[in-house]
Order: C-alpha cells, then sequence, then structure tokens
C-alpha cells in the first residue's frame, strides 16, 4: 500500500514537471506546478509513512506534511499576484 | 525499490532547473525554484525514511521553511522592484 502511493505521488510530480516543461505562460505553468506539487507531495508523504512505520520518522512526517500543504498554495498565490500586478501576459 | 523511488524524485528534478535556466521572465525562474525546493524536500524526507537517517527529516523541514520563505521573498521583490 505504502510503495502503491509512493509511485502515485511520483507520478503526480512527474505530471508537474513535464507540464512546467510544456506550458506557456507563468500562469498556465503555475497552475500544473500547483496541482502536480501539492497533490504529488501529499501522496508521496503519506505513502513514506505507511512504508516506513511510525515509529521511526512518524510525527516530524506530519508536521512536514501539514506544513507542505497549509505554505504551497500560499507561494503559488504569492508568485500569481505578483505576476499579476505586474501585468504578466498570459 | 528505494534506489529506484529516490533516483525518479531525483530526476523530477531537472524539468524545474531548466526553467530556472531559461525562463524568460521572472516569474516563470519563481515557478521552478519552488517546484525545484519541493523535489529537494520531498528527497530528503525521503532519504530519512528509506535509509534511517532521522536527522535529515529535521534538515527536510527546515529546508522546507526556508524555501517558503524565499519563494514569498523573492515574489514581493518582483511585485515592486525592477527585475
Amino acid at each position: 500500500m505504502g510503495t502503491v502511493l509512493l509511485f502515485l505521488g511520483l507520478l503526480l510530480l512527474w505530471i508537474g514537471s513535464l507540464g512546467m516543461l510544456r506550458f506557456r505562460s507563468p500562469y498556465c505553468r503555475l497552475q500544473v506546478a500547483g496541482v502536480g506539487d501539492i497533490g504529488g507531495a501529499a501522496v508521496f508523504l503519506v505513502g513514506l509513512l505507511l512504508h516506513s512505520g511510525w515509529e521511526a520518522t512518524g510525527g516530524i512526517m506530519i508536521v512536514l506534511l501539514l506544513f507542505l500543504i497549509f505554505t504551497n498554495p500560499l507561494g503559488t498565490h504569492a508568485i500569481a499576484k505578483s505576476a499579476f500586478v505586474r501585468r504578466v501576459k498570459d | 525499490m528505494n534506489v529506484a523511488v529516490e533516483v525518479l524524485l531525483g530526476l523530477s528534478a531537472i524539468p524545474p532547473f531548466l526553467r530556472i535556466w531559461r525562463g524568460p521572465t521572472l516569474w516563470d525562474r519563481l515557478v521552478g525554484a519552488a517546484s525545484l525546493n519541493l523535489r529537494v524536500t520531498l528527497f530528503l524526507a525521503a532519504h530519512a525514511a528509506f535509509f534511517g537517517h532521522g536527522l535529515l527529516l529535521d534538515v527536510a523541514l527546515a529546508y522546507a521553511i526556508l524555501g517558503f520563505l524565499g519563494t514569498v521573498l523573492l515574489a514581493r521583490f518582483g511585485e515592486r522592484g525592477e527585475h
């Protein structure tokens, strides 16, 4: 189960990476990076947690997961607002 | 399997690096930098979980905090300043 989640997270991260090469404007890249990175990171960290067990590294990994889930949309919003204020063409 | 997961994760950090290199505007480079920070964080967490280095997880948490701070600060800088 943990292995399946690890490879599903890797698939989402690869979708984010390849979309960052394929798309044209900064907004499209933000969108694909947001979906791929947040989903991929959450699924990957849950997979790590199920794979390696709770005793060794459980608590800090939960903290890392919550931190990434809460701050990744903030970074995306900061970049998008900055590009919108400076009138970057879509 | 552990090594395969780490290699795939490390290879998925190449497209954000290319985006930092060739991105035409500052915001393309910021998107690439945020994505690269996330992959480095996940790589540190994976290495800590697979090979039992518990200290690397603290390093990953500190790296995530500093990466978020750098992304927000550079975005605010690009909002006002000349680039």
